[in-house]
Formats: structure tokens, C-alpha cells, sequence
């Protein structure tokens, strides 16, 4: 205690000291560069350490400052001048105290100085303090999502119109990035930012997938096909989806068996048709299962049969014209249909699942149906294979850019809408929450300047910026609205001025609104 | 003699040409007279009363250009990526889809928090015009948030180096170009920061560039280190008596009204003011800061008239000039002004709504608010693990 007392009273009979050498020096002309550096010499580190005392053992240049090597020098030489110290500072290394006391001088005017300053630039040290503040943890930073950090987000295509920008959102947002590229060539890693993890690999082939999905929490989906052959098409729009929602399947499964437990992504089989005596318990009733108006006001009695053929099929046939929606029931008791004609309401219904399964009853899932209709205008056939329910979740796993058909050269759009769906089917499939976002034709422009109009018709007729695309890929993936949709979006049509028929519905998206749940939340879900 | 450089016969080495050093030598019209007043006093003026002597000889240049294969609209460069307001334009362009370009003095700690981001880095320094035109290749619009250091001399950075920029540009055919400048820097031609900007903005219009000059007050993040940083660590903070009120502003919001603006082709050639919704005053600021944090500040008032004479006195030295440079805001302050402006034109000319702009109190409320979470979490953490911090 002692001792810091008169060391602070040392401090200040050497801050009287160094003003004198001050002014001497300006006598002595030493450079003005050199004075400047004098005066504000302690930018690099200043008032981290508190008070201390430096034995003179020591040595000096053990501190933190490599890089005043100069002023080391001169500090050495002003050492030399300097009168041995009285009293008890013998043991008070006068280096140490001469850095310490400029710190002091230098905080003190840095200070004044900065007082007469308006717009004021932030130094090298508060920098440190500053970027800790607004980069990494950014408490003000309208970026920041709260899930981003423990998010790993597998990008496809990463290096493609929208991936780029996918990277950079999802970045400056805080996620863990890896981006699946087809070669890491100089031009690929200088596209990237630094600090994304890059994985070499193609969508086509199983093994390299697995590879990228390593860790995965997400999979951001925007490769693809570089030219409309049929080739091309289906490696990468259908087969190349279908790889990868099987890895990242596998991937969970295997997290899943670690944890001894189940993935809870992976599908669950209610009932699996293969003998005849998979049918025992399934009937077929009639009654009014959907809320339908239709249904109260005809009854044209019951002619459905569910039965077994000798293919090995599990048939379900009835005499109206189309299925409209096969659902199963949240309990997961019944298989039900509508359909047009006569009778609106049929359904088979199985007991013994109700009895029985009670896992069924427990998760609530939608289902998933394989099944192969077979439509004549008179009558419907369902052959079953197999019931399965898919997994609930609250936020999707898949995020998958497919296109809306428009802009695509005509001669090639069947070709490449077909691979497309088949790709979007693979996905919903799969059992993985999903998003499948079906753009207009790719506008580069910068993004958030026009509304959008979300869709699940076939009423596209605008572009859309890249810029937008990716920011709904990024918003979606903890939306919970965005969950088993597929959509189309584009930009709102802007008529020409007086001859407006509608008035304006949508708004831009700006920080404060989150455009996505609101468009989303009309839009009816897939499956 | 730039003159003659300029007129280089091959239109691809042009830009070679016209920023090799030697051409620096701006024409006599916009130069940096340094002259000495009475006694010791030195003082320099930027002169900039006629302007456009270098337009039509630039002008010529990029006529020979022709068209080569289209820039991108959505490339831009921003200089001075690394500062307060740079870091939030260049976060805001990336969230946006520009692919931004960044360009940063080479340095032994690179900006790598741009790089992560997804930014490209290039390095270059606009005290060296020949690193310049490298960098403007291929780019559509310029943002220039830089300022110098306040250790270095003004005169380098904020002169010369904005008037070699603005050449390359114009030369290499920039489509538009931003600069931010100070508010009310045309009142204030005692301030050699103010003046300089003053004289860029002029020397911007002349140039015949495509540009848009925004005028800045002051900026809530720098508020941050000078009080709110000082009053948590329970250490003295300075501030003056000054009755200037400044209406600060979050950068990120001046970032979100720049794109807003670069994309709006009426405001081409615009001189627009951005300013906070309200002005303050330092005490008012440190009153809103102690309430926040819940804690006495510890404060240090110094009145404006000892900065005005330490100032004085600097002056008096010419090895202290850059000093008095510094000080000079004391002239600004001391004079009993209000940075601020109405900002409703504004608004409606960008179509923004005012309620999207932050204001101070609930900038600073966010900042603590977080911040007394984290010491929090900190301390029961170290509770639970006896770990000291």
C-alpha cells in the first residue's frame, strides 16, 4: 500500500519531469514526427493495467509493447538523464514508471482533445472493446437472431446468384456456415467469406453429401443445373435434392442412435399394406370426417371397397370421381377421402390401430400416403403400400429454391419443371421440415425495395431480385409459419400510372415488420 | 502539366496516367495554400473558389472510354470500411445483395470482420494515389465514409487523398458516388475538418460525377466509448459546458436512408442532411446515461473557453498545428449552435417513416439494458465456479 502511494507520488514528480524534457526537446529539435509520437505515444494500449510496480529485474521490453521499438530507444535514453530516484523507489523500475506516467499524460489529453471534437472517430483500444460490442454480440445490431449462433447452416450452391447472398445474410447474422462447392478454386474462396467452411463436393454424388451435411442443422438449397439438359436436370434438381435430404436424414439417425433415442425428423409407420392380414381391422365407413358443406346435403350412399388384390396391393376404390384430400385423422384412427361426385365422404377406419397404437395417438403427424391413383371419370382407385406420419417439428430443416417455371425458354420448361418437382417431391418426402421457394425469374438488384406477393397459384407474372429470394431463405429457417410450404413469390405488379385496378396490399419489408409471417401464415400447408 | 498526362493517347492506360503522383498537383484553384499569418501563427486554407478547370479536360478522358463489357449495378465500393459508420454501410449492402468491395489501408491487423461478413478487402491508401484506380475497377458506386485518423494530418487523407479519389473516379467512369459529409460544415470554415469537407462537396459538384452528398450531425455509437463505456467502468468522464446541442444519430439507420437514397435517381446531384431526432446536449446525454446505468457518473466538466485557449496556444506552435486542428470543434462548440435539422422533407423524399429512426434514449436503453444483462450473467457465473474474474 505503501508503496503504490509513492509510486503515484512518484508518477506525478515525473509527469512534472517529463513536461520539462518536453520542452527541452523542443530546445534540442528533435523531430516533430518523433514529438508527436511522444505525445501520443500510448494509443496501442492504454489504461489496461492498473498501477504497478516493476522490479527492476525486469526487463522492459517482457511488456506488451513490440511494436514501439523506437520510442523504446528513446525512452532508454531519457532514462539515462534522469536523476536516481529518492526514498524508497529504489526498487522502482524508472521504464516502467516513465511508460505509466505518459499513459497517464496521454489518457489525460486524450480526453481534452477529444472534447473538442464533434463526430468523433472511435481509437484503436475502444475499437477492441467497440467490435467485441458490435460485431460479435452486437446488443444493438438489427442482424442478430437469437438461434444463429448454435445454427450450422449447409449452404448448396453457395456460390450461385442467390447463394452468395445466402452466405453473406447468414453470416451477418451470426450462423456457422458451410457451403458446398463443386471446386475450391482461388475465384470460388475469394467469393466466400473467409470464415465459411468450405466442402468440396457435388450434389450428385451420395458419398461427398454425407460429407457436407457433417454437423448440419440446416440445408439451404440453391444449386442449380448450369444448362437444360436432361442429364444435368435430373443430377442436380432431382437426384441431387433427393441426396441430400437422405444424408441429413442418415446424419440425424445417427445423432439419434448415439443418444440411443430416435431422430426426431425421421417418419413414422403406421401401417404397412403387404398380406391380406394387414387389412384386419380397416373398414371402410362413411361419414362426415371433413367440415364440408356439400357433404350435409347429399348422401348417395356407400359404395367403397377396400380390399387386397392378388398383385400384392392393398386397393381401395370407390366410385367417385377424384380424391380430393386424403388426410389421416390426428389420432391417427383413419385414413379419410373426399371426393366429388355422390358420395362426398368415404373413409376406411382402422380399430385396431386405435386399440393398439398408441404412439399413433400420442404425435399428431400428417401423413404421408404412397400411393398410385388411378382416376376414370366414373370411379377412383387408391392402392396403398404403405402409412406413414411424418414428424412435427416447429421449424424447418430444408430450405429449397426450385423456380416457378416463368422465364425459363419455352421448348425447355416442361423439361425442367419436371426435374424441379421431382426434386420439391423428393423433399416432402423426406420427412424433414421444408420450405420450397419457387421464385419469378432472378432479377440482380439489390433487395427490400419492392413488396412481394406470395403465392400458391400459378399467378406469377413479375421477377424478383436475388437479394429478396435469399432473405426469405435466411427468414425462414426459424419461421415457424414457413414450415412444410411451398410458395411462389415474385414482385408485386406495378401497373402504369392510371391504370391501377388494385389498390396496394402488400408492404416493403423493412426491419421493423417481418414480412414473412404475415405472407406466410394464409398459405396452406403441403402435407 | 496533369493536364497533358490526362490527354494520353491510349485510352487504357488513361487511368494510369492521370493518378500517376506527379498529377497531384491539383490546379491552382483548388490547392492548399499554406500561408503564415502574423507572427508564428500558421495556418493553412483550402482554397476552392473556382472549380471546374479540371472537369472538361477529365471529361474528354472518359469520353474515350466507350462502352466495355457493363459494370453491375450492384457492385460498390465503400472506403473506409473499418469506421463506425463504414462498418454499418457495409454490413447493410451485403444484407442487402450488393456484392460490396472494401477499400482498406494495408495494415499488420487486417479488417477481418469485413471478410467474414462477405465482403472483399482490397488494400490501398488514398494517401497513395497510385493504389487507387486498382480498386475502382469494375465498380458502379462509390461510398466514402473515410476520415482521417485524428493522428494523422488532416490534409492527407481528407484533401488530397478525397480529390484523387474523386479524379480516379471520374476518370473511370463511376457512376455515382457518395460522400458523407458534416452539417453546417459551410458555417464553419475555422474548423479545417469542416472546411475540408466543404471543399470536397464543391469539388464533388464540379467534378460532373453522379453524386449525392449526405451531410452527418453526429453519431450515437460514438457516444458509446465517450460516456456510456466511462460511467459503467466508474471511471471520469469529460465533458464541456458547452450549450451546442448535436442530434445524434445511429449509424446503422444513416446506413439503411444511404441505400434508400443511392437508389432513388431524383436524388442524383441532392445535398441531403441526415440528422437524430433529437438534439442534446453533453450533460443531457451524461444525465441519460447515469439513469440508465443506475449510477453516478464521475464528471469532469472542462469549460469551452479553456479548450478555446488551449487552442490558441497550440496555434501558436507550428509543431503543435495538428493539435489546434484537432481543438478547433472548441470554435464550433463554444459558438451556441444546434446540429440539428427538420428531418420531414427528408423523410418523405426517402419515404421513410419516422418512426423506424431510432432515437437516443431508446439506443442507449438497448446498449444498457444488455450490457447490465451480461455483467450479470458474468457474476453469477462466476459464482457458480468460483472463477474470478
Amino acid at each position: 500500500m505503501n508503496a503504490t502511494a509513492s509510486a503515484t507520488a512518484a508518477n506525478s514528480s515525473f509527469y512534472s519531469q517529463t513536461q520539462c524534457r518536453l520542452s527541452s526537446d523542443i530546445r534540442g529539435s528533435i523531430p516533430f514526427s518523433k514529438m508527436k509520437r511522444f505525445l501520443f505515444f500510448n494509443d496501442v494500449h492504454p489504461r489496461k493495467y492498473p498501477l504497478m510496480l516493476v522490479p527492476r529485474a525486469a526487463d522492459p521490453n517482457t511488456g506488451k509493447d513490440s511494436d514501439v521499438g523506437e520510442d523504446e530507444v528513446q525512452k532508454q535514453q531519457r532514462v539515462m538523464q534522469q536523476p536516481p530516484m529518492s526514498l524508497s523507489l529504489d526498487d522502482v523500475n524508472p521504464v516502467g514508471l516513465g511508460r505509466r506516467s505518459r499513459q497517464l499524460f496521454d489518457e489525460v489529453w486524450r480526453k481534452f482533445s477529444g472534447l473538442g471534437q464533434i463526430s468523433r472517430t472511435i481509437r484503436s483500444d475502444d475499437q477492441e472493446a467497440l467490435d467485441a460490442l458490435l460485431v460479435r454480440e452486437g446488443p444493438m445490431c438489427e442482424f442478430a437472431i437469437p438461434g444463429a449462433q448454435n445454427t450450422t447452416v449447409l449452404v448448396v450452391g453457395a456460390t450461385s446468384r442467390i447463394g452468395r447472398i445466402v452466405v453473406r445474410k447468414l453470416m451477418l447474422r451470426g450462423y456457422s456456415v458451410k457451403a458446398l462447392v463443386r471446386k475450391a478454386d482461388q475465384e470460388v474462396v475469394d467469393l466466400l467469406p473467409r470464415s465459411v467452411e468450405i466442402v468440396i463436393g457435388d450434389v450428385g454424388d451420395p458419398t461427398t453429401v454425407k460429407a457436407a451435411v457433417e454437423g448440419c442443422n440446416k440445408i439451404i438449397y440453391c444449386a442449380t443445373a448450369r444448362s437444360a439438359i436432361t442429364g444435368d436436370l435430373f443430377r442436380v434438381d432431382h437426384r441431387g435434392v433427393y441426396n441430400l435430404t437422405k444424408a441429413f436424414q442418415d446424419h440425424n439417425n445417427k445423432l439419434a442412435q448415439s443418444r440411443a433415442g430416435k431422430s426426431s425428423k425421421s417418419k413414422l409407420l403406421i401401417a404397412k399394406f403387404k398380406s391380406e392380414s394387414s387389412l384386419h381391422g380397416w373398414d371402410v365407413r362413411q361419414g362426415t370426417y371433413f367440415q364440408d358443406v356439400l357433404a350435409t346435403k347429399y348422401d348417395g350412399g356407400m359404395d367403397a371397397k377396400f380390399e387386397f388384390t392378388e398383385n400384392g396391393d392393398a386397393v381401395f376404390s370407390a366410385s367417385h370421381q377424384l380424391a380430393q384430400r386424403v388426410t389421416l385423422a390426428p389420432n391417427g384412427r383413419f385414413l379419410a377421402f373426399q371426393g366429388w361426385s355422390k358420395a362426398l365422404y368415404t373413409y376406411i377406419a382402422n380399430d385396431q390401430l386405435h386399440s393398439n397404437n398408441n404412439k399413433a395417438e400420442k404425435t399428431p403427424k400428417p401423413v404421408e400416403v404412397n400411393t398410385t391413383t388411378k382416376q376414370d371419370l366414373r370411379s377412383f382407385k387408391l392402392i396403398l403400400e404403405y402409412i406413414k406420419a411424418l414428424p412435427t417439428g416447429q421449424e424447418t430443416d430444408f430450405v429449397l429454391v426450385s423456380c416457378s417455371g416463368l422465364g425459363i425458354e419455352p421448348s425447355r420448361r416442361d423439361q425442367v419443371l419436371k426435374a424441379k418437382r421431382a426434386g420439391e417431391d423428393s423433399l416432402r418426402r423426406s420427412g424433414l421440415g421444408y420450405t420450397i421457394v419457387r421464385p419469378g425469374p432472378l432479377q440482380e438488384e439489390p433487395g427490400g425495395q419492392r413488396a412481394l406477393i406470395f403465392d400458391q397459384g400459378n399467378r406469377i407474372s413479375q421477377g424478383i431480385s436475388c437479394a429478396d429470394v435469399a432473405d426469405i431463405c435466411v427468414k425462414a429457417l426459424h419461421d415457424t409459419t414457413a414450415r412444410n410450404k411451398s410458395f411462389d413469390v415474385c414482385y408485386e405488379y406495378i401497373a402504369e400510372d392510371g391504370r391501377e385496378l388494385y389498390e396496394l396490399v402488400a408492404h416493403l419489408p423493412d426491419k421493423a415488420n417481418n414480412y414473412l409471417t404475415p405472407a406466410l401464415s394464409v398459405l396452406e400447408k403441403n402435407t | 502539366m496533369k493536364m497533358a498526362l490526362l490527354k494520353a493517347p491510349t485510352p487504357q492506360l488513361q487511368w494510369r496516367c492521370s493518378v500517376a503522383p506527379t498529377t497531384l498537383a491539383f490546379p491552382n484553384s483548388h490547392s492548399i495554400s499554406a500561408g503564415r499569418g502574423k507572427g508564428r501563427e500558421w495556418s493553412w486554407r483550402v482554397k476552392c473558389s473556382s472549380s471546374a478547370s479540371a472537369g472538361p479536360e477529365i471529361e474528354k478522358g472518359t469520353a474515350n472510354f466507350g462502352p466495355g463489357s457493363p459494370v453491375r449495378p450492384t457492385s460498390i465500393l465503400v472506403v473506409g470500411g473499418t469506421g463506425t459508420l463504414g462498418r454499418q454501410v457495409v454490413r447493410r449492402a451485403l444484407d442487402e445483395g450488393y456484392d460490396v468491395r472494401c477499400l482498406v489501408r494495408p495494415r499488420p491487423a487486417p479488417a477481418d470482420f469485413l471478410r467474414d461478413w462477405g465482403a472483399t478487402v482490397v488494400n490501398a491508401d488514398l494517401s497513395k494515389p497510385e493504389t487507387i484506380p486498382a480498386t475502382l475497377v469494375g465498380i458502379h458506386t462509390v461510398i466514402d465514409c473515410a476520415t482521417g485518423r485524428p493522428e494523422e494530418p488532416i490534409k492527407t487523407v481528407d484533401w488530397e487523398g478525397k480529390v484523387a479519389l474523386i479524379q480516379c473516379a471520374k476518370a473511370m467512369g463511376i457512376q455515382k458516388y457518395v460522400f458523407y459529409s458534416i452539417h453546417n460544415c459551410d458555417k464553419h470554415p475555422e474548423v479545417p475538418l469542416m472546411e475540408i469537407k466543404y471543399c470536397t462537396e464543391k469539388f464533388l459538384r464540379d467534378s460532373g460525377l453522379n453524386h449525392i452528398v449526405i451531410r452527418l450531425c453526429g453519431f450515437m455509437q460514438g457516444l458509446i466509448g465517450q460516456y456510456a463505456v466511462p460511467i459503467l467502468e466508474e471511471k471520469s468522464v469529460w465533458g464541456t459546458d458547452a450549450p451546442t446541442r448535436i442530434a445524434y444519430m445511429d449509424t446503422q439507420d444513416i446506413a439503411r436512408l444511404t441505400f434508400i437514397a443511392i437508389r432513388n435517381e431524383k436524388l442524383i446531384g441532392k445535398l441531403l442532411t441526415f440528422a437524430g431526432p433529437r438534439a442534446w446536449t453533453t450533460q443531457e446525454v451524461i444525465t441519460l446515461c447515469e439513469r440508465l446505468a443506475g449510477q453516478d457518473a464521475n464528471v469532469t466538466t472542462v469549460p469551452v473557453s479553456i479548450l478555446r485557449f488551449t487552442r490558441q496556444l497550440t496555434r501558436v506552435f507550428e509543431w503543435t498545428n495538428d493539435v489546434a486542428d484537432r481543438l478547433a470543434f472548441s470554435e464550433v462548440l463554444s459558438s451556441d449552435t444546434v446540429f440539428s435539422v427538420p428531418m420531414a422533407d427528408t423523410y418523405n423524399l426517402l419515404g421513410v417513416d419516422s418512426k423506424d429512426i431510432i432515437t437516443l434514449e431508446k439506443y442507449l436503453q438497448d446498449y444498457f439494458s444488455n450490457i447490465l444483462k451480461k455483467l450479470k450473467d458474468l457474476k453469477a457465473q462466476s459464482k457458480q465456479t468460483d472463477i474470478y474474474f
